[in-house]
């Protein structure tokens, strides 16, 4: 506090201040209740231990840099912010990285490449389920694993977002079939290594994000410039 | 005790790895390595959405609905993770280890709130916001982990034709929010 | 004499605190100072951010477990 903003009185001191808990016993004894989780898990099949320690691991990390997929969409539209986009997009990178070298690992063994039911057919389904996604994340105040970080974070109203996410998902399975019928199977599942070689693949994927990184940076930083004159 | 804790607080350590907020990138960086593991050891990148679904069935029968004729639940294989139930269903527990995760996470900051619905707005909000985003994702194959995050480090060209276009549904969003959810 | 203005958002999510914000900033005169209630952690890290690269003199006060004062004083 050196700059030393001057407050009135009236705001800083409207009621005396509650003395602050310390929480960090709580986070010990869920700590504990964590792991206690994770010990049952393990006695199970399935390697539930293992997705368990997955899912710690990914809400830790989402709340504690309060990494937000949903505000790397809407905040260059909201607030001409790209700064969350711009991580994203590194994200993309390292992974597509990281990715493909796992997936080139089972191809030159001549092992069936993992993971290939993520490469989706593209039809009208993807357009529009992605533009009902879009909608859906920005009024709801977060995506699928934003609202599951919010939960814990103690917001009620993302507890009621996950309920209807639930219940949209069985409404949409419902309706997959005609979706499937009329749309889908005539989607086209494209793997870019299939049409530009496992080399190709990795760098148009690598291209296309530093192209959206450069717009982005440079989108990002006009109105701030433009505000200073 | 009490003082144990309160000096906790003050060491640079706790700040560091505890308090204080990390920079995007790293969350970045760190996203992606546990995502290269998830794709290491579990051998598919990680979804969100797809759980939902599941939980949605399980719900429904519950209450005493049948989705056996379901096309999206006739695969045999979804067919056993239904059979299975929820507490085998590993995905399941990957969704809440991200609740417990962040509780964690929120609880080691000092940082922890109920906050209740503030407004019939925010009901509003969450009720139409949650079924778009359930409906969306079952049919364009997952949400922005699944399809988007996932999809795209596949080098799966739905994911960027998904990204094209919950972008264009994130501004329309964007324009309802602040038109009639504020 | 400078304006003082309270603004709550405690219970928003993103955006809806920085847009309030916004909001709110733009009808302040200069040296007025803007103090958003905030109990949302990433609102706490997209606030500031906003205000500070918008040049304005931020500073933030943690007054309870998880409620945070982002107080702002426009400048320009």
């Amino acid at each position: 506090m050196t700059t030393g903003i001057q407050r009135s009185s009236s705001s800083t001191r409207r009621s005396p201040r509650k003395k602050k808990k310390n929480q960090i016993p709580f986070a010990i004894g869920l700590l504990i209740v964590i792991i206690l989780i994770g010990i049952w898990l393990a006695t199970k099949e399935n390697h539930q231990a293992l997705y368990w320690m997955l899912g710690l691991a990914f809400g830790f990390i989402l709340q504690r840099s309060r990494f937000c997929f949903t505000a790397s969409m809407r905040d260059p539209y909201l607030t001409r912010s790209t700064s969350v986009t711009k991580s994203v997009l590194i994200a993309f990178a390292i992974t597509t990285i990281g990715f493909a070298a796992i997936k080139y690992g089972y191809f030159i063994q001549e092992l069936a490449i993992p993971g290939q039911s993520y490469i989706a057919p593209i039809s009208i389904a993807t357009a529009v389920g992605a533009f009902m996604f879009g909608i859906g994340m920005v009024i709801a105040g977060g995506c699928a694993s934003g609202t599951l970080m919010r939960i814990g974070e103690g917001f009620w109203m993302q507890v009621l977002a996950l309920f209807f996410f639930v219940v949209g998902s069985l409404w949409g399975a419902h309706d997959y079939g005609w979706w499937m019928r009329n749309f889908m199977l005539a989607g086209k599942r494209v793997f870019l290594p299939d049409y530009l070689g496992w080399f190709g693949g990795v760098l148009c994927n690598l291209l296309i994000i530093a192209v959206i990184y450069v717009i982005a940076h440079k989108y990002g930083n006009k109105k701030s410039e433009s505000e200073l004159h | 005790m009490k003082a144990f804790f309160d000096k906790i607080k003050q060491n640079e350590f706790y700040k560091m790895w505890f308090k204080d907020a990390l920079p995007y990138i790293t969350g970045a960086i760190l996203l992606s390595v546990f995502q290269i593991v998830t794709f290491a050891t579990t051998k598919n990148p990680w979804g969100v959405s797809g759980v939902f679904a599941n939980w949605g069935a399980w719900l429904y029968q519950l209450i005493g609905g049948s989705v056996d004729n379901w096309y999206y639940f006739s695969s045999p294989g979804a067919q056993a993770t239904l059979e299975a139930g929820i507490i085998n269903h590993g995905s399941t527990w990957r969704n809440i280890g991200i609740i417990f995760g962040a509780l964690f996470a929120t609880l080691a900051a000092s940082g922890f709130k109920i906050k209740k619905l503030k407004s019939y707005k925010q009901v509003i909000a969450a009720s139409l916001g949650g079924l778009l985003m359930g409906y969306g994702a079952r049919i364009a194959f997952g949400c922005n982990i699944g399809a988007l995050f996932s999809g795209i480090s596949s080098m799966s060209l739905s994911g960027w034709v998904f990204g094209a276009f919950m972008f264009i549904g994130a501004i329309v969003g964007s324009k309802l929010l602040v038109k009639y959810f504020m | 004499m400078s304006k003082e203005v309270v603004l709550d958002c405690f219970g928003e999510a993103c955006p809806v605190p920085l847009v309030k914000a916004e909001k709110a900033l733009e009808k302040l005169e200069i040296n007025d100072i803007l103090i958003v209630q905030i109990d949302h952690s990433c609102a706490m890290k997209n606030v500031p951010e906003w205000a500070r690269k918008q040049g304005h003199n931020v500073e933030i006060e943690e007054i309870d477990d998880g409620e945070w004062e982002v107080i702002i004083e426009k400048v320009k």
